[in-house]
């Protein structure tokens, strides 16, 4: 009897200490899990009409991380990451290598980053329990501080702070984007695929010299949270078109902003995509300024007329 | 009785009886076939019968009456349906071959589509041979599903031509393919100017 009255102590004391829990503290723990933790799940992305699914295995190898992203559906794509190169096997063009901290394309870079940066762009709000993968997920809303951006919420797994589900809203609460785990295995080593993974030999970090910086490019307005990450002067694939190129992000929402010469050929003023991706040009002179992102239309317009030379 | 009545038909056949027992007579539904028959007997020794005999006019006038709502109802089901049939090809010869040609991997190229459905959606032919260059990069995040298309109100679509158009949707495609690679090549997160990260895959 004493032993059940002791275990229903620690359990509600347990429990006790999950509720302390605020809402950023969830999701730092959620980073750090991102990060440390030794996994393998199992995705289904969910854009307007498109279902993707995916699997994502994360593990760490001599202290380095490795993780594996594998496309399961359509031919072959896979993203294999070795400590802070990322190597993109597809079937149509030759494996290539990024230098870069994470795999893009299953959660958004700042679950696994630094939070705090969040902050200047979004609140952070509890929200309800929910199921999710067979396991209990509590719900943590980034709540939009502005009409710039979308609102987003995350759920993450009570047991290993693993992200389990993670949406984009519009301003009507309309889902734009779903990234739900279907199933999630906490490993407690490395799975075999990842080992050999980090033995393997893979391309070289391709060679980026052909990258100037850009001019002097300035915005008198951006929305709080939104910062440059990278400015440069390159060519657009495909049409070889030279451009500026300026990116930026509040760390969930990212936008590019490209200034070039005006085609022979007028622009749409406004494009809009069902999974929230806008995109908007502003003709300046000669010039046309291109801004592009999963943010409203608004705030796109709002960015390419503030940009100024200096 | 029954002579007495078949009497009585035949002598109101002849027009030899009274209101009275004409109307007992109308009355009686067993006699009105015999009404018919006896009047037929007239016709025939009076040789007056037409070409055709319609032994039983009131019933196949009946009979045509009944048939005609059936026979009118499953002529207008036919119709219908052949119009679906018909509209049904144009539909899909509009859409299904557009999407199937490039499938969920031209995430740019479905974009620009979308732009010339809006603008031209006449002209599907030029799509599969314009050279889009889908295949050079398909970032890992995946598909882009247009939903509308807007212009300002002092460009007029309608009056491009397709080289326009084409040269148009190419120039869409290199932005948002662009912006799609760069989430690759870029860490996201805030990095100081000098890092040289950023690279571009030439295809």
């Amino acid at each position: 009897m004493r032993l059940i009255l002791l275990a229903l102590l620690v359990f509600t004391f347990s429990t006790h200490a999950e509720e302390d829990l605020s809402a950023k503290a969830w999701l730092k723990n959620m980073s750090q899990a991102l990060r440390d933790k030794q996994f393998k799940v199992s995705i289904i992305q969910l854009q307007a009409d498109h279902i993707r699914p995916l699997v994502y295995l994360h593990g760490i190898v001599d202290n380095q991380e490795v993780a594996l992203l594998e496309y399961l559906n359509g031919p072959p794509k896979n993203a294999v990451r070795v400590g802070n190169r990322v190597t993109f096997i597809e079937h149509d063009q030759p494996a290539y290598s990024v230098s870069a901290p994470r795999i893009q394309g299953v959660w958004p870079a700042a679950l696994a980053g630094d939070i705090s940066q969040l902050e200047k762009g979004y609140q952070f709000v509890i929200g309800g329990r929910s199921r999710i993968a067979g396991r209990p997920g509590q719900m943590i809303r980034l709540l939009a501080n502005d009409e710039n951006r979308y609102d987003a919420q995350v759920w993450v797994d009570m047991d290993t702070y693993l992200p389990l589900r993670f949406d984009t809203l519009n301003k009507e609460k309309q889902l734009l984007e779903q990234t739900m785990v279907v199933e999630l295995i906490e490993l407690s080593e490395p799975a075999n695929i990842l080992i050999e993974a980090a033995k393997q030999e893979w391309p070289a970090v391709i060679n980026q010299a052909e990258r100037t910086d850009g001019k002097n490019w300035q915005f008198t307005w951006l929305p709080q949270g939104f910062d440059v990450v990278v400015r440069d002067h390159h060519r657009l694939i495909g049409i070889h078109e030279p451009v500026e190129y300026i990116a930026l992000t509040d760390g969930l929402a990212n936008i590019s902003v490209y200034v070039a010469r005006s085609g022979e050929n007028p622009m749409p003023n406004e494009l809009l995509t069902r999974n929230g991706l806008s995109m908007v040009v502003v003709k300046v002179g000669t010039l046309e300024v291109v801004a592009i992102g999963k943010v409203p239309s608004e705030t796109l317009d709002k960015i390419a007329n503030s940009l100024v030379l200096k | 009785m029954l002579k007495s009545s078949q009497e009585w038909v035949s002598a109101a056949v002849d027009g030899e009886t009274d209101e009275n027992s004409l109307a007992q007579l109308s009355a009686d539904v067993d006699s009105h076939a015999q009404w018919q028959r006896y009047h037929m007997i007239g016709d025939t020794m009076r040789g007056e019968l037409p070409a055709a005999i319609d032994l039983d006019l009131s019933a196949s006038i009946m009979a045509a009456i009944e048939l005609e709502p059936t026979i009118i109802a499953p002529k207008a089901q036919l119709k219908e349906s052949t119009e679906q049939v018909a509209s049904r090809p144009t539909k899909t010869s509009n859409v299904v071959p557009f999407f199937k040609q490039f499938g969920q991997y031209a995430i740019a190229a479905t974009v620009a589509m979308v732009a010339i459905v809006g603008v031209q959606s006449y002209n599907q032919s030029n799509d599969a041979e314009s050279p889009l260059p889908v295949l050079t990069t398909r970032p890992l995040v995946g598909t882009v599903s247009p939903v509308s298309y807007q212009t300002g109100a002092v460009q007029n679509q309608q009056n491009y031509s397709n080289d326009q158009v084409i040269e148009q949707r190419r120039r869409i495609n290199a932005y948002i393919q662009d912006h799609m690679l760069q989430q690759r090549l870029n860490p996201g997160v805030v990095i100081d100017e000098n890092n040289n990260q950023d690279a571009a895959v030439k295809p």
